[in-house]
């Protein structure tokens, strides 16, 4: 089979090296860029027991020696990485003889590296911002987050064309960076759905046992517990809820608010009514998901909200604060109930409504699901970057360069 | 002969002795008929390009402004040597014989041109991090060194100004005495020896 385009993937994380959304999305795009046709190669960080060179689904990943020696901080370790990885990079595009049409860069992690390899081999860099320096810390305070954006600014400054994963990130980017409109693209985020598929016939019956009784209904956040995903929203909206609809609340995830939270629920006499689980597998959360009656998303600042996409592949009706990429993936009272940021009394609004009309809540989620498949599908995003790759290629071959 | 120099320090711009030293040998390089071309760091107080006595100079600034320290900055100001390094490639046709890179600052840019093109290069040690920071191993300087080894490491030769740096680099690095050149600036024949040793990289591969 004769590939039409050739992209060379930057990425600082890559299965089996999972540290937050960047590994799944490259991942699920490189797959599906190569099944439509697209020859991918992806230079990523090595990871204990996989191999340096290995494909998989047909998508050529290439494993470099991340710097390894003690680092003074984070952010001078992606700069030593990138070392490594522009040298690594370099050499395989010499191997392949320069056949190689784009380098997609995703994040400023791997900023260096992609920006050195486009004036090097002269071919058109792309890039995908899939979060801020100044969204993440909520402002720019000190010298090091400001070198980071600057990282991210010189990114975007490089990228012949800049990819966001929602309405709201194209706005927040153009925004932090001052980029011209024409720059910015939108390709969301995706679900793989076959992997929510699984058994139809599995009975979760035992599994939902362990979490809740057959009388109560299950209550889903999915989160890492910090602040800005809105977790103390949600533990004070349980006394509202429960005064209305008899349910348990299941907190997945980790983070620095857990022991106050754990509190909190305490001295509110709720601790029979909330469970912390902490990070749970990816089966249980799964079947997690399956079981919940609702999944709740109540964060404060979310640049796309993929959990609310994972609880919609799932089946599970979602609760959403209206704000950032989640204003986007939910349509309020069709595919979904969004309710006012920073609200408890809101939110325990749209949990009771969703655990009171089993039919409503049937309604929404399979109107969600049935969008997942339309929207957020894996082949349909990466023909979408596929489609911003040609665009790219197409002006670049009116350059001097091409 | 075309030969690329890659040295964070040239005049106007000193910050030690190395600037001058890189100004005359870049000088007697010309004289000798070696297409000169110096990337250098852009102070603000110069222009861009210039072309003092025949040294076709290129001078970059960092795009990230804002930085933590010296080991950040000069990680960041390493695309902009690239790119100003292949933007001479591209315009010589590629025909480079050779790069002579300066210290640790700009070995990511030597190492990622030799990757890319195949190009050889020197690693033309002024001082190293072991003495620069009196054996002090704190993460930064382990980053500095790791940097000096991986340009000793792919260098094809390496020139010293002394017996002792000679022997410094073998102690410390472990590179094979015989991949080390003595050329020192205050010998008669210095520039015939720089001469010899680039001849020596570059090859066959003179394209003039």
């Amino acid at each position: 089979m004769t590939q039409e385009l050739t992209v060379m993937m930057l990425t600082w994380e890559f299965p089996p090296r999972i540290i937050g959304g960047i590994s799944p999305h490259v991942y699920h795009l490189s797959k599906n860029l190569v099944r439509n046709n697209v020859k991918v190669y992806v230079v990523t960080c090595d990871f204990p027991g996989a191999p340096q060179h290995e494909t998989v689904s047909g998508v050529e990943i290439f494993r470099i020696d991340s710097y390894k020696n003690p680092s003074p901080d984070f952010a001078t370790w992606v700069y030593l990485m990138n070392v490594n990885m522009q040298k690594e990079a370099a050499a395989l595009i010499n191997r392949l003889g320069g056949k190689v049409d784009i380098i997609h860069a995703h994040d400023w992690l791997v900023a260096n590296a992609g920006i050195g390899l486009k004036h090097v081999f002269r071919k058109p860099l792309l890039a995908t911002i899939h979060s801020t320096e100044v969204g993440r810390r909520n402002g720019i305070h000190f010298d090091y987050e400001r070198m980071i954006h600057e990282t991210e600014a010189w990114l975007t400054y490089e990228a012949w064309k800049v990819i966001c994963c929602s309405n709201y990130m194209v706005s927040h980017v153009r925004w932090a960076f001052g980029l011209p409109k024409d720059k910015l693209d939108m390709v969301p985020n995706g679900v793989n759905l076959q992997e929510y598929a699984g058994n139809k016939n599995a009975d979760l019956t035992q599994f939902r046992r362990k979490f809740a009784l057959p009388a109560e209904k299950l209550v889903l956040f999915v989160g890492r517990l910090v602040y800005e995903k809105g977790i103390q929203v949600f533990v004070n909206a349980i006394p509202k809820v429960l005064e209305k609809v008899n349910a348990k609340f299941v907190i997945v995830g980790n983070g620095y608010m857990k022991e106050p939270l754990l509190n909190l629920v305490k001295s509110m006499g709720l601790s029979h009514k909330v469970m912390f689980t902490g990070f749970v597998d990816d089966n249980t959360l799964k079947n997690l998901q399956k079981c919940a009656d609702v999944s709740v998303v109540p964060s404060l600042f979310e640049p796309f909200g993929i959990v609310a996409l994972e609880a919609m592949a799932a089946k599970s009706p979602v609760v959403v604060s209206d704000t950032g990429g989640l204003s986007e993936i939910v349509e309020h009272g069709v595919t979904g109930v969004k309710v006012y940021p920073e609200n408890p009394v809101s939110l325990a609004w749209g949990i009771t409504k969703v655990l009171l009309d089993k039919k409503y809540a049937g309604w929404i989620s399979t109107n969600a699901f049935k969008r997942m498949q339309e929207k957020y599908d894996w082949n349909k995003i990466s023909q979408q970057t596929k489609a911003v790759c040609q665009a790219v290629l197409n002006e670049y071959s009116r350059s001097f360069w091409a | 002969m075309r030969v690329i120099i890659l040295s964070w320090e040239f005049p106007p711009r000193m910050v030690g002795q190395l600037a001058g030293y890189v100004k005359e040998l870049a000088l007697q390089l010309v004289k000798r008929n070696v297409e000169t071309h110096v990337v250098t760091y852009h102070d603000f107080l110069t222009g861009e390009h210039g072309e003092p006595g025949g040294v076709m100079t290129y001078r970059v600034t960092n795009p990230v402004r804002t930085h933590i320290g010296v080991l950040t900055w000069v990680l960041t100001l390493n695309q902009e040597v690239e790119r100003a390094a292949a933007n001479i490639y591209y315009k010589a046709d590629k025909k480079i014989n050779l790069i002579d890179v300066y210290d640790w600052h700009f070995i990511q840019s030597a190492v990622t041109l030799k990757k890319a093109f195949n190009l050889p290069f020197i690693y033309s040690v002024e001082s190293l991090e072991e003495h620069r920071s009196h054996g002090a191993n704190y993460p930064f300087n382990m980053a500095i060194k790791s940097l000096e080894w991986l340009g000793l490491y792919e260098a094809k030769k390496v020139i010293v100004k002394s017996e002792w740096m000679r022997d410094e680099v073998v102690r410390i690095y472990h590179v094979p005495i015989n991949k080390i050149r003595i050329v020192t600036p205050e010998s008669k024949t210095w520039i015939k020896n720089v001469l010899e040793t680039y001849n020596s990289v570059a090859g066959d591969a003179v394209p003039k």
